[in-house]
């Protein structure tokens, strides 16, 4: 499983924590925020089911799985490891789970994106109208929907990126190694960036479980 | 003299197979983080942190765990909510090697 370098994070952002009325509540500078709104975006476009927009396939048979046109095995790694294969060893079943449920993670997938990216509206709105604030620091609260949206879209895009770049398991010195001008280096930073943020927010919501 | 007739039912071969034929295996990624797949079987399994925590290392450590079993649509329901969740998951028959 990934892990979170040791430390703590970057300096800019703080680590989520809980706040009065029951919510969670961190401050991100707003190069973060952008950061953050460009990725969700670029997710949302990547898990938007590309099906649902063509004519004819709208309907209640669609939506029932039913429809003529097969929910196909996608050939993009990222999008693949967002939609496994369930059955391992039964194309045909596999094929069949992928009929019923893809459309529906999609739409879910595609749900908490907008979500993340509403809740990151709502505090630049917050602060656009509190000109008492220093303005590159924003505050996010987030309510209990809210977070475990921001939980499983930080995990998605963890996925993609680390999908992406080829992460393993105990891998860090490999990117650390690479030329400060190397993209590559840059996106890992920003892979574990995300890790971090979701570290801080995962603890938070653990800590009111038992 | 002739042995002695077996007579005894074999129970253990005419028990039911399966009560519980189907099982939910989840899968080592290096991606998902530690906290993250214990919150996730603790939060949709309702395990307790003891047990969720466990199963958490079986993956990380031994590469998969088990962490339901039930009826077949009951797997692909446990199944489509940790793809939801985004850890990697797959279903198959109780007695088939994991």
């Amino acid at each position: 499983m990934g892990d979170v370098a040791e430390g703590g994070g970057p300096s800019l952002s703080t680590a989520f924590r809980r706040a009065r009325g029951g919510g969670v509540a961190a401050s991100f500078h707003t190069v973060e925020i952008e950061l953050l709104r460009s990725l969700v975006g670029q997710l949302l476009e990547l898990v938007r089911d590309e099906h649902a927009a063509s004519p004819g396939d709208t309907g209640w048979a669609a939506e029932l799985g039913l429809s003529d046109e097969e929910q196909k095995r996608p050939t993009d790694p990222v999008l693949l490891r967002l939609f496994p294969d369930a059955y391992p060893d039964d194309d045909e079943a596999a094929s069949d789970f992928r009929r019923f449920t893809e459309r529906g993670l999609r739409e879910a997938k595609a749900g908490t994106a907008a979500t993340v990216l509403a809740s990151l509206a709502t505090a630049e709105d917050g602060l656009a109208n509190d000109s008492s604030k220093p303005r590159e620091k924003i505050r996010i609260e987030l309510d209990g929907d809210e977070s475990q949206a921001w939980l499983r879209t930080l995990t998605d895009l963890r996925l993609a990126l680390g999908t992406r770049l080829g992460v393993s398991e105990g891998d860090d010195e490999q990117w650390q190694a690479l030329d400060e001008n190397d993209p590559r280096r840059h996106v890992h930073d920003v892979y574990d960036w995300l890790g971090w943020v979701q570290e801080t927010l995962v603890r938070t919501l653990s800590a009111g479980l038992d | 003299m002739t042995a002695p007739v077996e007579i005894e039912r074999p129970e253990a071969e005419e028990a039911p197979v399966a009560d519980v034929p189907w099982v939910t295996v989840v899968w080592n990624d290096p991606v998902n983080l530690m906290s993250y797949v214990t919150y996730v079987f603790q939060t949709y399994f309702a395990y307790p942190k003891v047990k969720a925590e466990k199963l958490m290392l079986e993956v990380h450590e031994k590469g998969k765990a088990v962490v339901s079993s039930g009826t077949r649509e009951e797997m692909e329901r446990d199944v489509e909510a940790m793809h939801s969740y985004g850890l990697w998951a797959t279903l198959q028959k109780a007695g088939d090697r994991v």
